[in-house]
């Protein structure tokens, strides 16, 4: 930019207060306005307009040259300090290391962003400079890439800070030299005329940018114009024979674009959809995409459609389409804009200094740079969150504000129990973006070529045909994988897994380039023989899609061979997988997930799996890329059909899911314990009624004892009204499944207070026992205590066959014998006591976490008041079997009841 | 038995009880909130007496029907005859630009379709509850006058002719046995077919409610409701009104009379509704069906060189333009009228003359933003007078039959007794219909950016707001500015 005229500080601060003063006057005048509706409030009709320069900073309508955006637009606003701020423009430019040294830790990887790292689903990449076979040089890098890349950086500066159209041309110079993919040979790249890309300040800031014509110069090679093809259709300029003119029938009588002609306008959606995703503004509109090609980039790897059309509205074949009767994302629905989230982050509107740096005493800061200033100097770069795929520029992570920021919590999850619990471990996204409804890429597998050389590729979210009208999208349920918040906690949060299988080479190793995958495959425009001969599965000379897959040795072979004949040293299939965050297409409560045994339950969303591909090209199993930050530790597992997933697996995360984390083994030894008690039980009563039946029932004389108080009464009634109910519903917490039919979130209610009944009854009872002085009834006296205890045991396993007197005469003084004692005295002071305890614990899991944590958490306590309520379970029917053994059947039960029991003298 | 030592007790309870019990039963308690279901609000429909074993015949005409039913409900015709159906006029009302007060109705009034009946009345008067009105003599206190088969007929085969009587054809006695409540039929037989066919005037009433889809009409097809379930009915006085003819709203239905205001889950939805009309978004097009009448040129009637075409172009009547499933439009309503055009008026003809416009605007806080079918007319008027004129269309002399403007608004004006200078001209006038039926389901409601945004269908500025409220706050928020 050193031709470029620069204006002096003051009248550029001249400029700026005159259009700070049209700014106020417009604002006035549009409150004067009257009927005439604005068409578009996206528009700022008060920008002035403004002469468009050449790079020489001539108006174009005297040179005929393309419009340089850094000098027009740079007139008044800092173009040389949004171009150095904008990670649009680097894409990973300033961050550019050797091969191998970047977070992703692929061999090939020379920076964390698009310029440098790898996008396996495109597959092409920016060649190291060392490298010996070129995929991709700058030129070409600009040539595929642009598209995605809005200029500047990268595609007007060499890597040691000069201008690309001064680099001294050097022939081996991946910066100077473009591939030419017949010859395999480095050709000088004539920058000169060629020119540069600019940062294009037209793609986001104009209404209706044509995006198609931006690419198709880039494409051709002209740089220089591809900023210029961005206003073709406007009227501005006009192209014919390869040849740009400008329109000064568009322009006023200073020469300067008419505003009417060209609006300047706050990015809107659409603008930001034209890289990153399907974006339809439209309600009335039907939205259509065909089958498993929802359109636009970033749209294929999640699904996420960012719409505020009803989906019932699309005109998509969506499963149960009739009900869906939401809209694609609720925040385009309320009107939010992209902007309004991922703001520029020293727009004085948004901005606001994070918690981290501000001082405890203040809530908000109200100092900010003036609008003037901001509109000199707005920074592009945009807030953001954290997501799975970006690398590029982590300095910015997480400087957009979270779901809470805007959002009330407590009050609209009343109902959710466990509130805190919940949102320690899971992100607002799990639950509020339950399902992607669209379609999204799942293998992009490289390690073949369709007729169309491109890869053969898996969807998820569809069935039927794919690729047409008919496809029915049934969307998909997203993986929840283990996700750094803003303060770097661990929440499960969704993704999609995007696996891309392909040929890497040598050592260190590199993806086999897309023109050597070519020449393995394709001989004079045909398949070579050899791999029709090999893939053609059902004969008939044609190679359809679903024949192009690596399934068996011989072709994995074939194609190695053939790629090893072309120098490529130790070509071998590998897979990775890249995690996408899905953090659009949010729903409104009504239609989050609410249903609490979708998590709490067998087949848990926690760990569902998730499909990775329907087949291992090679037996090759994919390994996650790195430097996400999430968590990955499930499973990667192939099924009996060879299909592969990710299992994920929380349970390494300290998460102890209620209904759905429950110890098979655990519960097989409860159960076992509880049967064996029956058993026994049936086996004894089945004894005694044998025995009993061939004894001489001999009369006994009997009296009428008042054995139980009616407090003792209405404090064990109660306690085993209470101990039964609390088993039942801990049941079903513990198994929502098998009790499909009862709600799982009152039972947690209903337990809570049950338990908070047991325990007062349990302090009440023991207060009457400590202060009657009855608890000595359940406190052994040491002495012979051992031999009492035999002795009662031999009576229960002899003695009360033949019929034989109890060995303790039961009296209200002294109601228990022995053997109850110890029971009774371990039931009510240990068993009860510490079930109750790790209850509280289970209970207060979200007050006082540490406490629970300390001891060892819900993992390890869940399972322990699990056994104890089996214990409790199987002593239950012990107890009921004993209180038979009295004077009648039924005697010890009645004395329970009324008070009274008849006893035997 | 002993007595318990507790007997006291029960005593002061049963008297306790004897004497809270009839208070909290009897004593008048706040009035009971709206039911949250709506079903707890529409009547239950009382299967009607089987009248066919009742009605003895034979009848030669409808007074004689008439007769035959006054002999069980006498009071019926003295009811009828106290409502807008027989009146065909309002109660005195003072209008705010107005000196004194005035009556209006169908009787007196002008539009912009076939502009009024003075002078037409056997063709207007088939819509009449009533026999025989054909000229400015009927006698509106003769109680065989009253028709009660145009509302009562289930037999769907009776139909009013001339002056309302009864067509040839009809069997008086088989149509007496059938009646029962109205159903649609009775309704929509008028009220379906304003202005001379179906969906002609109103935009939100036509045939299509015989047999609505649920998406074109939830209440009636969805829920199956009969036209009398919402325009509920004391002593044949139906209730209901519209400022087409109307001047205020009293006796008017309400979606609240059976909907709660806040019934939204959304608190964001809720705080429209003190500014918004239920049907603004229940309603998002209007004639969704049927096209409708937007617009009338009476200057081309007569001619013989444009060729006929029942939506295009009729020489009796002149060039009409139709449309359905048009957006409405949106204007500040408090049930009332800000302007009536009544008889005499003087107009400014350079200016579009507003018959009726809808009173409020944004700081009315009793008037919320409503939809309305606005149809634009060119009808003639006095060019030296600058007074609306109302022609003699049916009949002798009337300009069905003649053609000649001169002669019709002659005869209209020596019945209507307006001040005919023997000059003519057309001049644009416009009517505001209020789009209040075809409610659709509420899954089919406007969402936030089909009003709001860039693509929003309101006109802020032309409603008041600076801009759009979602971005300058409502009128009732606290960071809203009016002008």
């Amino acid at each position: 930019m050193g031709k470029t005229p620069h204006l002096s500080k003051i009248s550029k601060s001249l400029l700026l207060a005159g259009f700070s003063l049209v700014l106020i006057t417009g604002a006035v005048l549009i409150g004067q306005r009257s009927a005439s509706a604005q068409e578009n409030l996206q528009t700022t009709p008060i920008h002035p307009s403004f002469s468009f320069l050449d790079a020489d900073g001539v108006n174009v309508l005297d040179s005929g040259q393309p419009v340089s955006t850094m000098n027009t637009c740079g007139a008044c606003h800092d173009t040389g300090f949004i171009v150095e701020h904008s990670y649009h423009a680097s894409v990973g430019f300033n961050d550019l290391t050797s091969p191998g040294t970047t977070v992703t830790e692929r061999s090939w990887d020379i920076s964390p962003g698009l310029f440098g790292s790898w996008n396996s689903i495109v597959y092409r990449y920016l060649s190291p400079q060392e490298d010996n076979r070129i995929d991709l040089t700058t030129p070409d890098w600009i040539r595929l890439y642009g598209l995605r890349h809005v200029g500047g950086g990268p595609a007007v500066y060499g890597i040691n800070g000069q201008l690309l159209s001064e680099l001294p041309y050097s022939p081996k110079s991946l910066e100077t030299n473009t591939l030419n993919t017949e010859t395999g040979k480095l050709e000088r790249w004539d920058w000169k005329e060629s020119g540069l890309v600019e940062m294009n300040c037209f793609l986001c800031h104009t209404p209706n940018p044509n995006n198609a014509a931006r690419a198709a110069a880039l494409q051709s090679g002209a740089f220089q114009w591809a900023n210029t093809a961005t206003l073709l259709g406007s009227n501005i300029v006009y192209t014919s024979s390869d040849r740009y003119s400008w329109n000064p029938d568009a322009f006023n009588e200073n020469d300067e674009i008419d505003p009417a002609v060209l609006q300047i306008q706050d990015p809107t959606n659409l603008n930001c959809g034209l890289c990153h995703g399907l974006v339809h503004d439209d309600v009335e509109d039907p939205l259509i995409t065909l089958g498993c090609s929802p359109e636009r980039w970033s749209t294929i790897t999640t699904g996420q459609i960012v719409s505020p059309q009803k989906m019932a509205d699309s005109g998509m074949n969506l499963a149960g389409k009739e009900t869906l009767d939401r809209a694609w994302d609720v925040h385009a629905e309320r009107l939010l804009n992209c902007v309004d989230c991922h703001y520029s982050i020293n727009n004085p509107l948004f901005y606001q200094e994070s918690e981290a740096t501000k001082p405890d005493y203040l809530l908000f800061d109200p100092r900010r740079v003036e609008i003037g200033e901001y509109l000199e100097k707005p920074l592009h770069q945009f807030a953001r969150g954290n997501s799975a795929q970006s690398a590029a520029a982590t300095e910015l992570n997480n400087t957009m504000r979270t779901c809470e920021s805007c959002h009330v919590v407590d009050s609209t999850h009343a109902w959710l129990p466990y509130l805190d619990s919940h949102l320690e471990a899971l992100s607002c996204e799990s639950c509020h973006i339950p399902q992607l409804f669209s379609s999204a890429n799942m293998v992009h597998d490289w390690t073949v070529l369709l007729a169309n050389e491109s890869p053969r590729k898996e969807c998820r979210g569809t069935e039927g045909d794919e690729d047409t009208m008919g496809t029915l999208l049934v969307g998909y349920e997203p993986v929840l994988i283990p996700s750094p918040d803003k303060d770097g906690n661990l929440k499960l949060a969704p993704h999609n897994l995007v696996t891309t299988y392909y040929w890497e080479y040598g050592d260190p190793p590199r993806p086999v380039p897309f023109r050597d995958l070519q020449a393995a495959y394709f001989e004079n425009g045909e398949y070579h023989p050899g791999v029709l001969m090999r893939f053609d599965q059902n004969g008939d000379g044609d190679l359809a899609k679903d024949e192009m897959v690596i399934d068996t040795q011989a072709k994995e072979e074939f194609i190695r061979a053939r790629l090893a004949r072309q120098g490529l040293s130790n070509p071998r299939i590998t897979a990775e997988i890249q995690p996408y965050s899905i953090n659009h297409d949010v729903a409104s409560g009504e239609w989050a997930l609410d249903d609490c045994t979708a998590c709490h339950s067998e087949n848990s969303r926690i760990t569902q799996p998730i499909k990775l591909a329907s087949t291992a090209p090679g037996a090759v199993l994919p390994t996650f890329v790195s430097g996400t930050e999430r968590k990955l530790t499930g499973k990667i597992t192939v099924d009996e059909e060879g299909a592969v997933y990710y299992d994920p697996a929380p349970a390494t995360e300290n998460l102890y899911i209620f209904g759905h984390a429950n110890l098979a083994w655990l519960d097989m030894i409860g159960l076992g314990l509880f049967g064996t008690t029956v058993i026994g039980v049936f086996t004894h009563a089945g004894l005694r009624l044998y025995f009993g039946s061939r004894r001489e029932e001999t009369e006994k004389a009997t009296e009428r004892v008042y054995m139980y108080g009616s407090y003792e009464r209405l404090w064990h009634w109660l306690q085993t009204s209470a101990i039964v109910l609390l088993l039942l519903t801990g049941l079903v917490i513990h198994r929502p499944d098998t009790f499909i039919f009862l709600d799982f979130k009152n039972m947690v209610l209903v337990h809570n207070i049950i338990a908070g009944i047991l325990a007062a009854n349990a302090f009440l009872a023991l207060f009457y026992h400590l202060a009657s002085g009855e608890i000595k009834q359940y406190i052994p006296k040491p002495r012979g205590f051992f031999d009492r205890t035999i002795t009662q045991a031999i009576y229960y396993l002899q003695g009360i066959f033949k019929g034989d007197q109890h060995p303790f005469e039961k009296t209200p003084e002294k109601k228990l014998n022995p053997l109850q004692q110890v029971t009774y005295f371990g039931l009510l002071n240990v068993l009860l006591p510490l079930q109750g305890i790790i209850g509280i614990l289970m209970w207060g899991v979200q007050r006082w976490p540490s406490l629970a944590n300390a001891l060892g958490g819900l993992p390890f306590l869940a399972p322990v008041h699990t056994i104890l309520a089996w214990l409790f379970a199987s002593f239950i029917v012990l107890h009921v079997y004993l209180t038979t053994t009295g004077h009648t059947v039924i005697s010890s039960l009645e004395a329970m009841i009324t008070g009274w029991e008849e006893m035997e003298t | 038995m002993k007595a318990s030592k507790f007997s006291w007790l029960l005593v002061i309870i049963l008297g306790a009880g004897l004497i809270i019990i009839p208070l909290v039963i009897f004593l008048p308690g706040a009035e009971k909130p709206l039911s949250r279901d709506p079903w707890d609000n529409v009547p239950l429909r009382i299967p009607h007496t089987d009248h066919s074993d009742i009605i003895q015949g034979p009848f030669e005409t409808g007074t004689e029907v008439t007769q035959a039913c006054l002999d069980c409900h006498e009071d019926a015709a003295s009811e009828v005859m106290a409502t807008v159906h027989w009146t065909w006029e309002s109660q005195p009302y003072q209008l705010e630009d107005r000196d004194n007060t005035v009556t209006v109705g169908k009787k007196n009034a002008i539009n912009n379709f076939c502009i009024g009946i003075q002078g037409n009345w056997p063709g207007c008067t088939s819509c009449h509850a009533g026999y025989g009105w054909e000229d400015a003599n009927f006698d509106f206190n003769q109680e065989e006058g009253v028709d009660c088969l145009v509302c009562h007929d289930n037999t769907g085969t009776y139909v009013k002719g001339y002056a309302g009587l009864p067509v040839e054809g009809v069997d008086l006695l088989d149509v007496a046995r059938s009646v029962a409540k109205p159903t649609r039929e009775n309704c929509g037989s008028c009220h379906f077919n304003g202005g001379g066919g179906n969906a002609v005037k109103h935009g939100d009433l036509d045939e299509t409610l015989y047999f609505p889809p649920s998406h074109v009409d939830i209440h009636m097809g969805e829920h199956d409701f009969m036209c009398t379930d919402c325009h509920q009915t004391e002593n044949h006085n139906i209730s209901g009104r519209s400022i087409s003819v109307s001047l205020d709203d009293t006796n008017q239905i309400y979606c609240t009379d059976c909907h709660s205001e806040d019934l939204h889950e959304d608190d964001r939805i809720n705080a429209h509704v003190d500014s918004v009309a239920c049907q603004s978004c229940h309603i998002p097009n209007a004639a969704t069906r049927d096209a409708t009448k937007m617009y009338w040129d009476w200057s081309t009637a007569g001619s013989d060189e444009i060729e006929e075409s029942l939506h295009t172009y009729l020489k009796i009547k002149g060039s009409f333009v139709y449309e359905d499933n048009f957006t409405p439009v949106y204007h500040w309503y408090n049930g009332g009228v800000a302007e009536r055009y009544i008889l005499g008026d003087v107009i400014d003809p350079d200016q579009m003359v507003s018959i009726n416009l809808p009173s409020g605007n944004i700081k009315d806080t009793s008037a919320k933003i409503f939809p309305f079918k606005v149809h634009l007319a060119k009808q003639p008027y006095d060019t030296v007078n600058n007074i609306l004129l109302q022609p003699k269309t049916v009949g002798e002399g009337g300009f069905w039959e003649e053609f000649d403007w001169g002669l019709a608004l002659q005869l209209g004006a020596n019945i209507t007794g307006l001040d005919y200078s023997g000059e003519y001209g057309f001049t644009e006038t416009e009517m505001y219909w209020p789009t209040t039926h075809m409610v659709t389901a509420a899954s089919e409601a406007l969402t936030c950016n089909q009003c709001h945004g860039p693509e929003g269908r309101m006109d802020w500025e032309a409603l008041g707001y600076y801009g759009d409220p979602i971005d300058w706050g409502g009128r009732f928020q606290s960071n809203s500015y009016l002008p």
